[in-house]
This record gives C-alpha cells, sequence and structure tokens, in this order.
C-alpha cells in the first residue's frame, strides 16, 4: 500500500501535444481514485506516468513519499488491469491467476501459491472454474481472470485502465458493487481511469476530472455533483446533463453580478414541471421531446431558445408541443463566469 | 418508403444459427429498433434485409413485394454502417452527392437532392469542408445524410452512435427522433445499448440468440418483459431477481422467500404453472425497492452503496443474495446498516424458474401482488 503524489507532472509528446499540463494530485494510501475525462483528457498518460510505461517531460512522482520517476515499471511495484484484459487462453484460470507468483523469485511455495489463489477466487467468484481453460469462459469471467491476476502479486498500487468497458452492461452494474467491496476489503490503493462518470462517482472515494491534460476538480463525487468546481465538471458529472441558461433570463436584468455576464446551472432532477400558468414557474419552456427511460422520463424543452431537460419520474406527461412552467429551488442553482467558466458564489 | 418483413427467416454460419426463425413486421414509416447483446444476430438481421446475406429459409418483403432474392442494390434500401465509411479526399457535398452519381441522376437533381439533405441535417453550412475537418456528431449526420439522400425506401442503422462520446450521443439521439418524427421514415435501428433502445424508437424488437424475444413499444418492454431475457436488457442497473418457492396452503398462492412472502392476486398465470412447493424468480427493479420503517417486507444488510449524484444504488444483502435498490441520496442508509426492505407491489414480475417465462408481471396494476412480511397474515 501507498500514497501516491504526482508533482508538477508534465507529459509533452514529440508532435508537441500537452497531454498532461502541471498536474498536482495527491492519492491518499490506501484510497480508491478515479481519473475521469473525456477521450484526450489525459488520465490514461498520467495512469502510464504512474505506473512508469511513459516518461513525465517534467516533475515528479512520488510513492510514499520516496522519488520513483526514474524507476523502471518493474520495480514499482504495481498491478495492472487493461481494458483489453490481457490474459492468457492456453492457461487454466488457477494457472493465470498464479502466473504472478509461479514467476516470482524465490518462488512460493506449492501450498502457498494454492491458498491465495482459492482465495483471490474466492473474492472474485472464480471458485467454480479454476481448472477451465481461459479460452473458454465468458467475456466478463475473463475480466475477473485479469484483475485476480493483478491482485495476487499485492502490488502496493492498483491501476485500471478502463477496464469494464467491454462488459455487458448487466455485468457491469454488478462489477461496480464488487470492485469497491474488493477495494474495502484488500485496501490497496487503487487508481480508476475511465471516461464514463457513473462508474467514476459509483466507485471512487475521491475523483480527479480532467479536460485537456489539466486538472479540473479533485473530490467526492458528492461535492462533484453539488458544487462543481466550474461549467466544465458541472457538464460532464451526471447522468443527463446541467442544464445551462443565460443568467439575466433567470434573475432579470442588471442582477447577473456585478457587470459579469453569468451562467445558470440548474440539474434536470432538480427542476419540476408545472402548468404554464403557475404562480411558483420561475421559466416557461415549450416540451420538444420525450424520452421514456422506463425508471424515468427525460422531457427535453426550448426555453427562449436555449434547449433545456427536465427528469422526471414517468406518469401525467406533457405533450409535446405544449408550453410548461418549471419550477426549481434557487437553492439549487449554480452560477457560472462566463468568462472564466468558474463557479461563483451564488 | 415502405413496411419491411421478414418471415420465418434462418441464417446459419456454419454450426452457429445467427438467426433462428425469425419472423418481424416493421410497419410503414415506423421506428423500429433492434435491441440484443453482442453475437445476438442484430447486425445479421439487418444485412438480410439490405441483402447483403441470403437466408437459407424464409422470406424478406418490402411491402408485399418478394425482395428475398433481389440484388442489393436494387432494393432501394439504404444501410449506414458503425463506421461511417466516408471518404476522407472528397468534401461533403461530393460524399452526399456520391450515391445519386453512381445512379446517374441529373447534374440539377443532385444539386437539389444534396441541398435539401444537408438542411434537414443542418449541415448545410459544411459542404465545402472535408470530412477530417469535421467533428464527430457533424461527420455522423454525413453519413446518415449519404444514406438518405436517395430517398431510400427503409434506412437501416448500425449502432451508428457507438463512437461517439457520451454528450454527443445524448445529442444525437434528440436529433434522430426529431428527424424520424418530421420525416416519417421507415427506420430499423440496431444497438446494444438499451438507453438509445429505450428513448428513440416506436417498437423494439428484443433479439437473443438469433431469436425474437419480444416486440412493443419500449415501455411495454420495460414493464411488461416477457421472459427474463428481456427484462435484463432494459433497465439500469437490471432488474432484480430473487429465487423464491411457490406455496398454495389455504388455497392462497403466495411467493415465499426465507425473509419474507407475497400473495398473488392476479390470476393471470397460466394454468398449472403454479404448484406448491415449486421454485420460482420474483422479479423486482432496482427502483422499485423501498425502505421501510413498516412490518412488510424484509430484514436486509447495506453491503456498499453506490453515489451517482441524482441518486445512489444501495447494494444490500437479502439473506445470501446481493440485490440493488434505487434510492434519492437523501433516504440511501449508510453503509453496513441493517436496514428493512420492501417492495412496490405494482412494479413486481413473476418468471417461470426453467423456461424464464413472465407468469404475471403487475406493470402498474393494483391488486396483482401484496407484499407481507414472512409468515405475516
Amino acid at each position: 500500500m501507498a500514497e501516491i503524489h504526482l508533482q508538477h507532472l508534465t507529459k509533452q509528446f514529440a508532435g508537441g501535444l500537452l497531454a498532461v499540463n502541471e498536474l498536482e494530485l495527491v492519492i491518499p494510501d490506501g484510497s480508491f481514485v478515479a481519473l475521469l475525462g473525456p477521450s484526450g483528457c489525459g488520465k490514461t498518460t498520467t495512469m502510464n506516468m504512474i505506473s512508469g510505461l511513459e516518461k513525465p517531460t517534467s516533475g515528479e512522482i512520488y510513492f510514499d513519499r520516496q522519488p520513483v520517476t526514474k524507476l523502471p515499471p518493474g520495480a514499482r511495484t504495481v498491478g495492472f488491469v487493461f481494458q483489453n484484459y490481457a490474459i492468457f487462453t492456453h492457461m487454466t484460470v488457477a494457472e493465470n491467476i498464479s502466473f504472478g507468483l509461479r514467476v516470482r523469485k524465490p518462488r512460493p511455495s506449492k501450498e502457498e501459491i494454492d491458498r491465495s489463489v482459492q482465495d483471490i477466487a474466492g473474492v472474485l467468484g472464480l471458485g467454480g472454474m479454476l481448472d477451465r481453460k481461459a479460452a473458454r469462459l465468458s467475456v466478463n469471467d475473463m475480466q475477473k481472470v485479469a484483475l485476480g491476476r493483478s491482485m495476487i502479486v499485492e502490488p502496493a498500487i492498483f491501476l485500471l485502465d478502463e477496464p469494464f468497458s467491454n462488459l455487458d452492461a448487466a455485468f457491469r452494474a454488478y462489477m461496480r458493487a464488487e470492485l469497491k467491496r474488493i477495494q474495502h476489503e484488500v485496501g490497496q490503493t487503487m487508481v480508476y481511469v475511465t471516461h464514463d462518470q457513473v462508474e467514476a462517482m459509483s466507485m471512487a472515494d475521491h475523483i480527479a476530472v480532467m479536460d485537456h491534460g489539466r486538472l479540473q476538480q479533485y473530490g467526492t463525487p458528492d461535492e462533484l455533483y453539488n458544487a462543481p468546481a466550474n461549467r466544465f465538471v458541472a457538464g460532464f458529472v451526471g447522468s443527463t446533463q446541467m442544464n445551462f441558461l443565460p443568467a439575466t433570463l433567470v434573475l432579470g436584468e442588471g442582477n447577473g453580478g456585478n457587470g459579469r455576464a453569468l451562467t445558470l446551472g440548474i440539474r434536470p432532477e432538480n427542476v419540476k414541471i408545472a402548468g404554464a400558468d403557475a404562480a411558483n414557474a420561475t421559466l416557461i419552456g415549450k416540451v420538444n421531446l420525450i424520452e421514456p427511460l422506463g425508471a424515468k422520463d427525460v422531457i427535453h424543452l426550448d426555453v427562449a431558445g436555449h434547449s433545456f431537460r427536465v427528469v422526471d419520474s414517468p406518469g401525467r406527461r406533457p405533450v409535446v408541443g405544449e408550453n410548461v412552467g418549471l419550477v426549481f429551488d434557487s437553492a439549487r442553482k449554480l452560477l457560472f463566469d462566463d468568462e472564466t467558466g468558474q463557479a461563483v458564489g451564488a | 418508403m415502405a413496411s419491411i418483413r421478414l418471415e420465418h427467416v434462418t441464417k446459419r454460419f456454419g454450426s452457429v444459427t445467427a438467426l433462428d426463425d425469425v419472423s418481424l413486421a416493421i410497419e410503414d414509416g415506423e421506428f423500429m429498433a433492434v435491441l440484443g447483446p453482442p453475437g445476438a444476430g442484430k447486425t445479421t438481421l439487418l444485412r438480410t434485409i439490405v441483402g447483403l446475406e441470403t437466408p437459407e429459409t424464409g422470406d424478406v418483403f418490402a411491402d408485399d413485394e418478394r425482395i428475398t432474392d433481389t440484388y442489393p442494390g436494387d432494393r432501394n434500401i439504404a444501410i449506414m454502417f458503425q463506421n461511417l465509411a466516408l471518404y476522407p479526399d472528397r468534401n461533403v457535398f461530393d460524399n452526399l452527392a456520391f450515391p445519386l452519381k453512381q445512379a446517374k441522376r441529373p447534374k440539377a437533381e443532385i444539386r437539389q437532392r444534396v441541398a435539401d439533405t444537408a438542411a434537414v441535417l443542418h449541415i448545410d453550412h459544411l459542404l465545402e469542408r472535408k470530412p477530417g475537418k469535421l467533428s464527430g456528431g457533424e461527420r455522423q449526420r454525413v453519413a446518415l445524410g449519404r444514406a438518405m439522400v436517395r430517398d431510400p425506401r427503409v434506412l437501416l442503422l448500425d449502432e451508428p452512435l457507438s463512437a461517439l462520446d457520451a454528450l454527443l450521443r445524448l445529442e444525437m439521439r434528440v436529433e434522430l427522433k426529431r428527424l424520424q418524427r418530421d420525416l416519417h421514415r421507415t427506420l430499423v435501428y440496431v444497438t446494444h445499448d438499451q438507453v438509445e433502445a429505450m428513448s428513440m424508437p416506436d417498437r423494439v424488437a428484443v433479439l437473443g440468440s438469433g431469436v425474437i424475444q419480444q416486440v412493443d413499444t419500449p415501455e411495454d418492454v420495460y414493464h411488461r418483459p416477457a421472459n427474463r431475457f428481456t427484462a435484463t436488457v432494459v433497465g439500469s442497473p437490471p432488474m432484480n431477481f430473487i429465487p423464491c418457492t411457490f406455496s398454495t396452503s389455504g388455497g392462497v398462492v403466495r411467493i415465499v422467500h426465507p425473509g419474507f412472502s407475497v400473495r398473488v392476486l392476479s390470476n393471470d398465470a397460466p394454468h398449472g404453472a403454479i404448484a406448491d412447493g415449486a421454485p420460482c424468480l420474483l422479479g423486482i427493479r432496482p427502483e422499485d425497492v423501498r425502505f421501510t420503517n413498516g412490518n412488510d417486507g424484509a430484514d436486509a444488510a447495506v453491503f456498499v452503496t453506490e453515489p451517482l449524484g441524482g441518486e445512489t444504488v444501495v447494494d444490500l444483502y437479502l439473506g445470501a443474495q446481493v440485490i440493488k435498490a434505487l434510492t434519492p441520496p437523501a433516504l440511501a442508509p449508510a453503509p453496513e446498516s441493517n436496514v428493512r426492505v420492501t417492495f412496490d407491489p405494482q412494479r413486481l414480475h413473476l418468471f417461470d424458474i426453467a423456461s424464464g417465462a413472465a407468469l404475471v408481471s403487475a406493470a402498474g396494476r393494483d391488486g396483482a401482488f401484496a407484499v407481507e412480511a414472512r409468515n405475516g397474515g
């Protein structure tokens, strides 16, 4: 187990692309941290620098206050799980899981290896299939084997790069809870790279949101969702995107805040639909489209030329083309400076 | 525009049966999604409609014309592939005009049709640009435009949004739904993404292992799944399945679990499906699991919680089984606490354990099920 400290970490590729720009991040010992961002944000490059697969252009990496920037990957006690589960298909499940111990010098005793394999297979729910050839496993079980293979060497730091993106939706939902439980049990420092905000929100203790190589915010899922640092984070986190409107539209002329142009953000789940003439309606919108998703409806509206979304439980639905009133609690609104994108105190 | 009908279509590749006696009718102007996991036969179904595959048995009809043996180019059915396949060295105008030039249409008509198509898709300001200079969403629109420009009688889309990032996918979903509403095209949309299949089409055909599992509106697939398979392919997190047994003592049918029981009030179940002591599966979606202080329901222990922002997934031990509940963050219990849970009786489903077929779905009705505490009255 180890604390990871990234100090002024910068990576510029040969073509000039600044993939990671002055990244400053402390990942506490035993915590589960997600690196979250769209493709090209620098999250995988950051992970590759932690593992040693990429050399930073400048900056330092510390594990437990020891500089490791110049150490080769093999000397860093880092475990990996990649998107395309690198497992040996000609070996059995047990042989795959035990691989890291079998190549270790001095080699642990057979009993020791067997015990570790049993433990890990138990944790991962692979107990019944240890003798099966890996090639005959489902995609889902292959990913579990890949996970087990990294876990067995008990790395100080566990790095996972979009490990669930090839799995089907049902199994992904299952593995989210499983991985969270495993991390709590094992207590390893875990760094999880993903572009999927649901995975990051649901599993991580802390999330580092990145965009264009820069850290946008580092906080708990709750902080990211309820108190985003800027408009990028506000728009990226949340399953239906936050609504953004010119603040003057809602707060009235001259109330935009000291002459600065502001944007108001309100989450679709914090808005209720009312009659167009409702006294408490803050805004009026025209219904463009209704997306029924089963557990909830997403209602797309036009509010003074801006697209606007409301998430509502299914039930009485407005009619497409109808004007409706939109009601929201003013305490849930966020304000962003148009020039800098930064959140400003409401 | 046209209707499409597949009748008893079977297609094999060696020992693999990709489509197994598939019959499906897509109405004129309908938006039909074909939903299924990878390997379900979705793409083979599309390729059979467009004529890139010939079925071993069965027939394909467009309106009432049999087109099973018609050359793909003569079917007037357009397909847009996942990888777009735009010509990188030609500008948007030439990409859109290509199918019309192939068909040797007069120049004036080509100009007119390209202009019309580009206007509908809001890409009329991009006609001079090369694909390399377009955003992901714009490229998507150009590929869609190229499929639409010849005014095909049916438009087939094969996972068109899967390469886009989440925000763009959302935008394109809304855009496609708007387009279809305005243009009334017959649209067949293949996807493995349940959100796409739920949010856009008029109806969904759920495909599993080459077999049509259910054809219904998205809401009916969600609330009245025909079987365990279709219950699993829509809903996130997926439906919980709780193994139970039937009890028919005293003339009352109950679904019994060690922690709770559910009285079956509905007589929808097929005759003979329910036998005393026989195993069954109770299905309940995570959003229909409730935390309660009351007497109904069962004791459970919170295993982990997964905050998603607007809602929280709570993973619970119900006996030895983990089930998922979806709840507003304010109502989420603390990790590792003990709670009492009950199930919305209007949202319960009962499945046959062997076949997986749905026996009873409450689907919003009162009077189908009543949840009781174990040994409760």
